[in-house]
């Protein structure tokens, strides 16, 4: 690491000098020169030597504004980090990239799509973006781990053509938040890119979402919401997305369904519906028909009688009571068929109430 | 002869024990002392039987009066119904009355300072405990003294009456005209319940085989409205249910019916902020039964699982297990049944709406409330079913759903055809019984195969499908009036119903293809 990123890095973290001021500082003038600026105000040299052991400890690299290595996607900016931590590799940013986020209260088949939706695209090559919140986040994640890992059985590493992971996180990169991701946490640091604008322990406070919202955004060719309430992050991050021109995608979901609610609205609102890989593959102008077998589906098609099942439960999630009263068959039927459907993948249970996943073909 | 001793007896659990209470008046100053472990309530007798005797102009002797409290076993002894026989032996002590008395009378009854007879806790299993002489109570007790008594139980008003009856001069007071009516079958019938096709089937199974239930779901989902309707589907309780429940049920001091035995299965519904001494009994010297215990023969409904304190749900465990529960203190340790029916209700998570895309509670809220329930708890639930609010259509409807004496019927004859068959009922099969009485098809067994394998199912949670799918198999017989093939075998239907009946509770993160 050169010194001027050390530099820059200790100059983040001093608590009084706000992102805005070290940004107008850095726009103009190298880090060692800010340093000279401030004066009495500058980190002094066991500050200096401190953020050295942190960022060695964590194996954190640091990039700013007049690096070489900041990456160009970030610098014509309008809002740029003026300083970034990350692990990884940032060649991961030249790949293509689409942004997967959503709701932390999603359902299971919200869980299922961005997975799955995360799994087909990374096949295709393409790079998932997310911000490892729960929920879709951590889900998207999850789809590009299974991608890279039934890739590295088939094919040697170097080989590999799968998309990789990148992830904007709100903490410094040594606080894991949540905690229960921590191990996807890692698998991103290792297979791709972990980006944070927030100096090494930082804590995960409430305001840095919507900022590290806005790296997100900025880092997506195409930002795809699978699941979302009519307020929350992922509707900051669509907007951040608007306002950079980036194509904004979601997934339709049922009109009574609330954790569908701020989807719809931006489907209401003209944005382009995404039901599988397909559709985001031609948002980004890639033919994958050409190169690609067609995306397959491995369940087994269930018989008619299953699919009247099926068709009764599309669209929101049901007890099993309801169920019984939209099929009007009795009971031990309708558990036999739900059994052969669960078994193929075709439903789950979650927490008592019955989610299909996936279209019926 | 200074000398007496007279039998009487106290309460410890649900037990009565015999207790020789010897009275010795000598020479010394006067004063007055109980020896032999007695609690405070005992101690506190001296002042009321010298009230009682003087109110009833019968002498006190001003000498030295030591009591002693006789059992096999030396351990506290409590409560106040060994007043009566320190009275009598007071007496017998003064030759007021004959040595004879103490060995053909027993008395059980605390005395008023006016000198009346006072009923006293547990009569049943205090009466129970004496086997070889004519028991005294007081009026007030005299129904519930002849459920369990071995001898002749007379009873009389006051301690002056109790002389002279004992002298001869008088008669015992007359039984009073006992009711035979039992009390009227509860007024809630499942026929106000609208929709709720799964639950209903769920809280049909539980009561027929006597599976534990829980229902999760929104509030006004009508979870505690269809737990109350439980009452009116359970069977009466046989005879000897019926006096081990008396006998709880009079130790504890509950208001008995008006035959003085407890006919109908007894329905607990303990408020969640209930303490863990209230829930498992204990407490007092005398070990109050707990609400588990009250339960017995019945069920227990815990309604807002979530809110109860998680030692008082995880002791319900080892009771759930063995139908007992062995509280050991100190200086005593007692056995009391605990065989009950587990019925609760829970809301799903913090929001309480549960239903995915509704909900607004994230995975790690979901979490940190379901870790209210230990798991061990959970899985002893063999129905757990998600209950959501009735449709419009459905709550406006007509026709009224099958009313409680209907599925009544079919309960009664399923638990008929498991006694029968098994001796037990469905959920007291034990591994090797299900094995004989409940054996799979080829198509139910890969069934259950396939759960195992995916670690849906715990090795206790598939001994509890198979035992619900036992019971839903023979309700359908008895659907059917089928009911001479009471050895037919589980078929796939009966296990997936059971299953579907038989959800976790957690949220389920995935569904893998990949």
């Amino acid at each position: 690491m050169n010194n001027e990123s050390l530099l820059a890095a200790a100059l983040s973290a001093v608590p009084r000098l706000s992102t805005r001021r070290l940004g107008a500082m850095l726009d103009v003038q190298s880090p060692s020169k800010a340093m000279e600026m401030l004066g009495r105000e500058a980190p002094n040299i066991h500050d200096i030597e401190a953020m050295r052991q942190k960022l060695e400890d964590g194996e954190m690299s640091v990039t700013y504004v007049g690096a070489l290595d900041y990456p160009a996607l970030l610098r014509d900016d309008v809002a740029r980090p003026s300083v970034l931590f990350y692990r990884g590799d940032l060649d991961v940013l030249q790949q293509r990239r689409v942004g997967i986020v959503g709701t932390r209260s999603a359902t299971a088949a919200g869980r299922y799509m961005a997975s799955h939706l995360a799994y087909d695209l990374s096949e295709q090559g393409v790079a998932i973006v997310s911000g490892l919140a729960r929920g879709i986040d951590a889900w998207g994640h999850k789809g590009v781990l299974l991608a890279l890992d039934r890739d590295n059985k088939t094919v040697s590493a170097r080989d590999s053509h799968c998309g990789q992971p990148i992830a904007v996180v709100a903490s410094g990169l040594d606080v894991t938040y949540p905690k229960e991701n921590a191990d996807l946490w890692k698998f991103v640091a290792e297979k791709g890119l972990l980006v944070a604008e927030s100096p090494p322990g930082t804590r995960p406070e409430a305001f840095r979402f919507p900022l590290r919202n806005r790296i997100l955004a900025a880092l997506c060719e195409v930002l795809v919401v699978i699941e979302s309430h009519a307020k929350g992050g992922s509707m900051i991050t669509v907007e951040e997305a608007q306002r950079r021109d980036i194509t904004v995608m979601a997934v339709p979901g049922s009109p009574r369904s609330l954790s569908s609610a701020g989807t719809n609205l931006l489907l209401q609102q003209g944005c382009a519906p995404v039901v599988d890989a397909t559709d985001v593959l031609v948002a980004l102008g890639l033919d994958n028909r050409r190169n690609h077998p067609q995306v397959f589906d491995s369940r087994r098609t269930p018989s008619v009688q299953d699919q009247t099942l099926l068709s009764h439960m599309q669209g929101e999630a049901v007890t099993l009571d309801q169920l019984l009263m939209r099929t009007s068959t009795d009971l031990v039927q309708t558990a036999l068929a739900l059994g052969r459907l669960e078994a193929e993948g075709w439903v789950v249970n979650n927490a008592g109430w019955w989610e299909v996943l996936g279209r019926s073909r | 002869m200074a000398f007496a001793s007279v039998r009487s007896s106290t309460l410890l659990g649900v037990q009565g024990k015999g207790v020789d209470v010897e009275i010795h008046v000598g020479m010394g100053l006067p004063g007055f002392t109980i020896v032999g472990q007695p609690d405070e309530a005992c101690r506190e007798s001296r002042d009321r039987v010298r009230a009682a005797l003087l109110s009833c102009d019968l002498p006190w002797p001003n000498r030295r009066i030591t009591v002693n409290l006789a059992t096999a076993v030396h351990e506290r002894k409590g409560g106040a119904g060994l007043d009566v026989a320190i009275a009598i032996g007071l007496l017998i002590v003064q030759e007021i009355l004959p040595h004879e008395v103490a060995e053909r009378y027993a008395f059980i009854a605390e005395l008023g300072l006016d000198g009346t007879l006072r009923p006293v806790a547990g009569v049943v299993p205090l009466v129970a405990a004496i086997d070889d002489r004519i028991v005294v109570v007081a009026n007030e007790c005299e129904r519930e003294a002849q459920i369990a008594a071995r001898n002749k139980v007379v009873c009389a008003q006051t301690l002056a009456h109790l002389v002279q009856c004992l002298l001869g001069e008088s008669a015992w007071t007359p039984a009073p005209i006992r009711t035979m009516i039992d009390v009227a079958l509860p007024s809630i019938d499942m026929k106000d319940v609208r929709g709720q096709t799964a639950a209903r089937h769920a809280l049909e199974i539980a009561a027929a085989g006597a599976h534990h239930l829980l229902f999760v779901g929104p509030p006004g989902a009508g979870k505690s409205m269809l737990a109350q309707r439980i009452s009116g589907i359970l069977p009466a309780l046989t005879d000897a249910e019926a006096v081990a429940t008396t006998i709880v049920h009079s130790a504890a001091q509950i208001g008995l019916p008006a035959t003085g035995i407890v006919r109908l299965p007894p329905f607990r519904a303990p408020h969640h902020s209930t303490s863990l001494v209230a829930m498992v009994g204990g407490g007092a010297i005398t070990m109050r039964p707990g609400e588990i215990s009250l339960a017995t023969n019945g069920v227990l409904f815990l309604d807002e699982l979530g809110e109860f304190a998680p030692t008082v749900l995880d002791a319900l465990r080892q009771p759930l297990e063995d139908g007992v529960v062995r509280l050991a203190r100190a200086k005593s340790s007692v056995t009391m049944p605990a065989k009950f029916l587990l019925l609760a209700a829970t809301n799903p998570c913090p929001c309480g709406e549960g239903m995915p895309g509704v909900c607004v509670c994230d995975d790690s809220a979901k979490k940190r409330y379901l870790r209210r329930f230990s798991g061990p708890l959970l899985d002893r639930f063999d129905l757990r079913v998600a209950v959501s609010r009735p449709h419009v259509d459905e709550l406006l409807a007509d026709t009224p759903a099958e009313s409680s004496a209907a599925v009544a019927l079919r309960v009664s004859q399923v638990r008929e055809m498991g006694m029968l068959r098994s001796g037990c009922l469905n959920s007291d099969l034990s591994p090797d019984l299900l094995d004989e009485f409940a054996p799979l098809t080829t198509a139910a067994a890969a069934l259950l195969r396939y759960h195992l394998e995916r670690g849906r199912l715990s090795g206790r949670g598939y001994h509890r499908i198979r035992r619900v799918a036992r019971t839903i198999a023979d309700l359908q017989s008895a659907r059917d009036h089928n009911i001479d093939h009471s050895f037919d075998l589980v078929d796939e239907a009966h296990v997936a119903t059971a299953l579907a009946l038989r959800v976790g509770v957690h949220p389920q993160l995935s569904g893998d293809r990949l």
